[in-house]
């Protein structure tokens, strides 16, 4: 089998979107590298947290139940599933597209996999984009900013700038919505936007923001497969 | 005060880490076993926009005026000159600048 591009200049391509992804997530590692010196968690270990687990909302849940008290290996477990199940959906609609660079280089690249520029990457697929380095590109600078901002919350913690007040709170939403104005085509497109907010609005009132993602997606695939008509339809 | 750290903590941040590299590779993996349909197509073209309006609806309904402002100046940014980054970018920038007159 012969693999689908994975070069250089899709990898830069990818890096160049990252850069814009970064910012906010610097504020948030500053802000989860504060949370992890309070609980005692010290340089290396948090810088460790960070590099293997690369999910804020994950990160901070699972501080919060060492705070608590209630650490044990099934609830860091449970915990980091629960707040994580929405990279089920991720990497599973990047599937048909990554796996034509092989198991190799996939896998690794999921490891770079965020809320963030799984969005990018989905909208540089839907443009064409065949360079399965793209995902890998995405997924540095975010990276590399979140270890920066872990170090300097763990070690300066106290002089943070609010990241509320830098707006970052909403530039994955910005993102979201500045995307899905782009990639509205037609009427059809419009469905899966008003399930998706529906799903969203009604699952996140009570199991939280990850979950309220999950059932975005899930809601807005299932009623497309549903209504899906045999090849040649456009949806 | 926060309790003492438990001494199984380095085996606390090992399993976290596999679970967050889990629910990476399980939806990924997962897939090789759905056989390939235009239903299939359809629900993989639909998630990426049912989930940026999902995120998009959240914010809405979790923040007031500033955020609607905010994310209102990212989608007509974008669908006006079809940059989506600096749409975005434009959205943050309002709502930091309503946010530091006080709103």
């Amino acid at each position: 089998m012969t693999h689908a591009p994975f070069t250089r200049a899709g990898f830069g391509r990818g890096f160049r979107m990252g850069l814009a992804i970064a910012m906010p997530i610097l504020a948030y590692g500053l802000a989860f590298g504060l949370v992890a010196a309070q609980a005692g968690l010290g340089t290396g270990w948090s810088l460790a947290f960070s590099a293997t687990v690369f999910s804020g909302s994950a990160q901070l849940a699972a501080i919060s139940v060492l705070q608590a008290g209630h650490a044990t290996l099934w609830t860091m477990a449970a915990t980091v599933l629960v707040m994580n199940a929405r990279y089920l959906l991720f990497s599973a609609t990047l599937q048909p597209w990554l796996s034509q660079a092989g198991p190799a280089r996939a896998l690794p690249s999921l490891l770079l996999l965020g809320d963030a520029n799984w969005i990018a990457t989905m909208r540089a697929i839907s443009e064409g984009e065949e360079d399965r380095a793209y995902l890998a590109g995405t997924g540095v600078a975010p990276l590399v900013t979140w270890l920066a901002g872990t170090l300097a919350g763990v070690v300066f913690g106290s002089i943070l700038p609010d990241p509320r007040a830098l707006g970052a709170d909403l530039m994955l939403p910005a993102f979201a919505a500045a995307m899905m104005a782009v990639m509205v085509r037609s009427r059809a497109s419009l469905i899966p936007v008003a399930v998706g907010a529906a799903a969203a609005l009604a699952v996140s009132h009570v199991a939280g923001t990850g979950w309220g993602i999950v059932a975005a997606g899930v809601a807005g695939a299932g009623l497309a497969a549903l209504t899906a008509r045999p090849e040649g339809g456009t949806a | 005060m926060n309790p003492p750290l438990p001494s199984t903590l380095p085996a606390m941040l090992a399993v976290a880490a596999g679970a967050a590299i889990a629910c990476r590779f399980a939806g990924y993996l997962a897939m090789r076993y759905l056989p390939p349909s235009h239903r299939l197509n359809a629900a993989l073209r639909a998630t990426p926009l049912a989930v940026m309006s999902g995120i998009t609806a959240m914010a809405l309904a979790a923040g007031g005026l500033t955020e609607a402002l905010a994310l209102g100046a990212a989608v007509a940014l974008s669908a006006l000159t079809r940059n989506d980054v600096g749409a975005a970018m434009g959205g943050v920038a309002v709502a930091a600048l309503l946010r530091a007159l006080g709103m």
